[in-house]
């Protein structure tokens, strides 16, 4: 229960800190995300936001500190297990399986769904192709909602970076996350595709109910479409609030001092 | 249980014991040989370190030079006119590897260059072969494969002096690749080939220079090797004892590629002799890349290498 | 192109990821394969046989197998002989210990034994990539063959040092030894590439050839979409070494009738992985046209001097070959490092549009 009484957050971030030798990459960072939230992650370059989002993803051990998923504490574990949680990613850099078509990228986000005999794999019989077919299914209705009908045989790594980018968000909602992690998401996109990515992002938390955490730069999408923003700076947390506190705290402000952007 | 941690621990440490002048005469022998192993890492470090290449052709390099060496004294020519013509034979080389095989291959992934060298490898073996006969020669490089006593172990001069050259050669290299400009401009090539030529290094000078480089490096440990054992064609199988050195002190040192050489080799000739007999000889064929591998799952990157950070 | 691909329209999920969408590529294949069974068997003379086709079939199998490892999941691997000699030492035991034991059952097992090795030798892919993996296999090749050379068990105890097929049959048709007829080697070592070709393209079309690709492309990315890199990876080494151990073991039983470590080393592997290269890395076809290469220049560069009247010294011979060799690989690198397969694909797309140009 958190204090005000609410359910329980679905994300609690505590006082973790993350090092890399003698780099304190985050200092106590304490953060909680409730379901169904959308939560910006703002900051200067090198603040520490992707390396929340590694920590967050098992990628990286915190120093100190403790990570709970759904009021269960998962501080150490890898990323498959945290995978496994219902926690999906995308990448700063875009991490598509360049050699793999679009649809078998996909496909390969809805791995932790499928189990299933290797035997029948191999004879491509029964259950085995049941299971496969069922994913198709599903993966299509992804390619529908994002409209990328067109590109679904095409080579990932022939794309260009916007559509990659939409390819990477299919891949991460075709695990159906309870927790989406977006990293950068808008990165080198023009305004008609940001808006297409915003009406997606919030058309992942309306209807499956998604809780999202993004980091990003552009302070128009995260002023419209956050609920609450959580700001970094040399690796500590200097705010956490909606939208409009954020904008106006002094010390946001001189963190950003000479990076004004809207 | 008991038996055999007397057979594999405590008798080879009583054998030690009781004759510590043997030990330390394979532990020197360990040495020398290691140092051979050393002279053909090197020529991997140089062009792996210079081009990002892994020149599986290295071995067969060695053999060439030594060939050409062997086969131009035959013929008559004093001992340092064919060293020069050898020299100028390897740079000619280096140039024509640049030219047909790296230009057309540049930004290609390592394994695709990795297996072009694996083809060069077998080009030059068939025409060593051809230009110059399969037979095994001898080469006199005028220093004796004899040994001497000192401390009451024997050790033989010809390793000797391949261990001071080698020592010499590594030195040297590791200044250069450290404090001047070329060596800086050689780690930008290894790192990124489109980076450096969009900086303006001149791609295909810097490898031919490498490769040449490379190339005069083959004939110094073709000169050891063949000297030691003669020149045959065995020799290009060096190329594969290299692997362990190399897996050992990373690819891309140096200093790596010595102390790598020095661990194999004298791991290797301690295994032989004191562990050897226990499960009837000949483990050398397998017991250096077991060593290597051993080190591998404790430290990925090897002793000297770099240790790999993945940005996610 | 001969027929017309466009509109035939797939309706369901299951014919669009069928191995031959287009109707008239099924009928093909399907005449293709019959007719591999049917003609060379009533055909082609011994010497097609024994000296092309068979070892052809063999080594399709083995490249087919490092594909899976090095193509598909991305393992560099240098162990392929020592692997094919764990397949052929083990038939040799299984099937000289237990004599009523089917032949394709002790080839069966044999794969088995050699999936066992492999996953041991596999074991370090977790903590060692790229080239140094490749030298780990190095290891397993080196230390296989040394094992097999020392340890007289493996040979029976037989003073040559060599293993034997002996006389199996089939059905009552004699499958291997010495009076096995070439027609009836090649139907058996056809039909189990022929499966175990089916096996892997089911395989690499699913759910395990995604994971194995997802390692092979960016194993940090699978990682945090749920694949768990050492099963990934140890199932590839395991059924890669599997397909290489059938195959070491059809290479004594249906080629070559008997072999002595030799027929395994480092060469061995060499050659399979230039199959896989040259046919193309990440392709089941690949793996055909790469062995068919592989096993045809060589016999095109010895017969090619007499056929233009040229009488050279085998010597001579010998050695063109491997400068040959040498510099074809450079050139099939440079010129299509995807392989084979890949300049398959783009004929195929000339052919649609001929003859128009675009």
């Amino acid at each position: 229960m958190t204090a005000n009484g609410g359910p329980r957050p679905l994300l609690e971030v505590d006082e973790v800190s993350v090092r890399f030798g003698a780099l304190m990459a985050l200092t106590k960072v304490s953060l909680d995300i409730a379901r169904g939230e959308i939560v910006a992650i703002i900051g200067p370059n090198g603040a520490g936001k992707t390396t929340l989002i590694n920590v967050i993803s098992g990628f990286y051990r915190p120093y100190e500190g403790h990570i709970l998923f759904d009021g269960k504490d998962r501080t150490h574990l890898r990323p498959p297990d945290v995978a496994a949680l219902g926690v999906a990613r995308t990448f700063q850099n875009v991490a598509l399986f360049k050699g793999m078509s679009v649809l078998d990228n996909i496909m390969t986000g809805r791995l932790l769904k499928m189990h299933g005999s290797f035997l029948l794999d191999a004879l491509w019989w029964g259950p085995a192709r049941r299971q496969e077919l069922a994913n198709r299914e599903v993966v299509e209705r992804l390619i529908d909602f994002l409209e990328i009908q067109a590109i679904r045989k095409t080579q990932a790594g022939k794309l260009p970076y916007g559509l990659q980018k939409r390819v990477e968000l299919a891949r991460a909602l075709a695990a159906e996350p309870a927790l989406l992690l977006l990293d950068e998401p808008m990165a080198g996109m023009n305004v008609e595709e940001k808006e297409d990515m915003c009406r997606f992002i919030l058309d992942v938390n309306s209807e499956f109910g998604t809780t999202i955490a993004l980091i990003e730069h552009d302070m128009g999408v995260v002023m419209d479409i956050s609920h609450r923003v959580a700001v970094l700076d040399y690796g500590r947390k200097i705010a956490d609030g909606t939208p409009d506190e954020v904008r106006k705290a002094q010390a946001v402000i001189d963190a950003y001092l000479g990076v004004a952007h809207e | 249980m008991n038996s055999v941690f007397q057979m594999v621990v405590l008798g080879p440490l009583k054998d030690i014991g009781s004759n510590p002048a043997f030990f330390g005469e394979v532990v020197i022998g360990g040495i020398l040989a290691g140092m051979l192993y050393s002279l053909v890492a090197l020529g991997f470090v140089l062009i792996f370190k210079a081009s990002g290449v892994f020149n599986f052709a290295q071995g067969v390099m060695v053999l060439f030079a030594a060939l050409t060496l062997v086969g131009l004294i035959e013929r008559g020519a004093a001992v340092w006119v064919a060293l020069a013509i050898t020299a100028v034979v390897m740079i000619l080389l280096a140039f024509g590897i640049e030219r047909i095989v790296l230009r057309p291959l540049v930004n290609q992934p390592q394994i695709i260059l990795f297996m072009a060298t694996i083809g060069l490898n077998f080009f030059l073996e068939g025409f060593g072969e051809m230009v110059w006969g399969a037979n095994v020669k001898k080469l006199d490089v005028g220093i004796p494969d004899k040994s001497f006593m000192a401390a009451g172990m024997q050790i033989n001069q010809l390793e000797l002096s391949a261990g001071a050259i080698a020592a010499a050669l590594v030195i040297v290299l590791a200044v250069f690749f450290q404090k001047t400009r070329i060596g800086r401009a050689l780690r930008a090539v290894a790192d990124d080939h489109e980076a450096a030529l969009s900086i303006g290094i001149p791609l295909k000078t810097i490898w031919v220079v490498v490769w040449s480089v490379a190339g005069l490096v083959a004939i110094v440990a073709g000169i050891m090797w063949g000297a030691k054992s003669g020149v045959q064609f065995s020799l290009s199988l060096i190329a594969l004892k290299a692997l362990p050195v190399l897996i050992l002190g990373g690819f891309e040192s140096v200093p790596g590629a010595i102390v790598g050489g020095l661990i194999i080799g004298v791991g290797e000739k301690i295994g032989e002799v004191y562990w050897g007999p226990l499960v009837g000889g000949a483990i050398e064929n397998w017991f250096a890349y077991v060593l290597a591998l051993a080190f591998l799952l404790i430290r990925p990157q090897g002793l000297f290498g770099e240790k790999i950070i993945e940005r996610v | 192109m001969i027929y017309r691909e466009a509109g035939q329209f797939k309706t369901t999920y299951a014919s669009d990821q069928a191995i031959f969408p287009i109707r008239q590529d099924r009928i093909i294949a399907a005449a293709a394969i019959l007719a591999a069974f049917v003609v060379p068997t009533a055909f082609a003379n011994d010497y097609w046989l024994q000296a092309v086709l068979i070892p052809l079939l063999i080594y399709a199998l083995a490249a087919l197998g490092l594909n899976l490892l090095t193509g598909y999941a991305g393992q560099l691997s240098l162990g392929t002989g020592g692997f094919m000699a764990v397949g052929a030492y083990s038939a040799f035991k299984l099937s000289t210990a237990f004599p009523w034991l089917s032949i394709v059952a002790v080839f069966l097992l044999s794969g088995v034994m050699a999936a066992l090795v492999g996953v041991v030798f596999g074991i370090p892919s977790l903590r060692i990539k790229g080239f140094y993996l490749a030298v780990a296999t190095l290891a397993a090749q080196f230390f296989l063959i040394w094992l097999f050379n020392k340890v007289a068990w493996f040979t029976n105890y037989a003073s040559s040092g060599t293993i034997t097929a002996p006389t199996r049959e089939v059905l009552g048709v004699t499958v291997s030894g010495p009076t096995a007829a070439p027609g009836t080697r090649y139907v058996v070592a056809l039909a189990f590439v022929a499966l175990f070709a089916l096996i892997a393209k089911n395989l690499v079309r699913g759910r395990v050839g995604r994971s194995w690709m997802a390692i092979r492309d960016r194993d940090i990315a699978a990682e945090i979409i749920g694949v768990r890199p050492l099963r990934t990876k140890l199932l590839a080494f395991a059924i890669s070494s599997f397909y290489c151990g059938v195959a070491g073991a059809e290479f004594v039983f249906l080629y070559l009738g008997s072999a002595e470590t030799l027929a395994f080393d480092i060469n061995l592997s060499f050659l399979v992985l230039f199959m896989v290269i040259i046919g193309g890395l990440g392709s089941v076809l690949g793996s055909f046209l790469g062995a068919a290469f592989i096993v045809l220049v060589p016999i095109f560069l010895t017969n090619m001097p007499h056929a233009v009247g040229l009488n050279l010294p085998v010597a001579i011979q010998k050695q063109i070959e491997l400068m040959v060799f040498g510099g074809l690989i450079i050139f099939f690198l440079i010129v299509e490092p995807h392989g084979l397969a890949r300049l398959w694909q783009i004929t195929k797309e000339k052919l649609r549009l001929w003859p128009f140009p675009h």
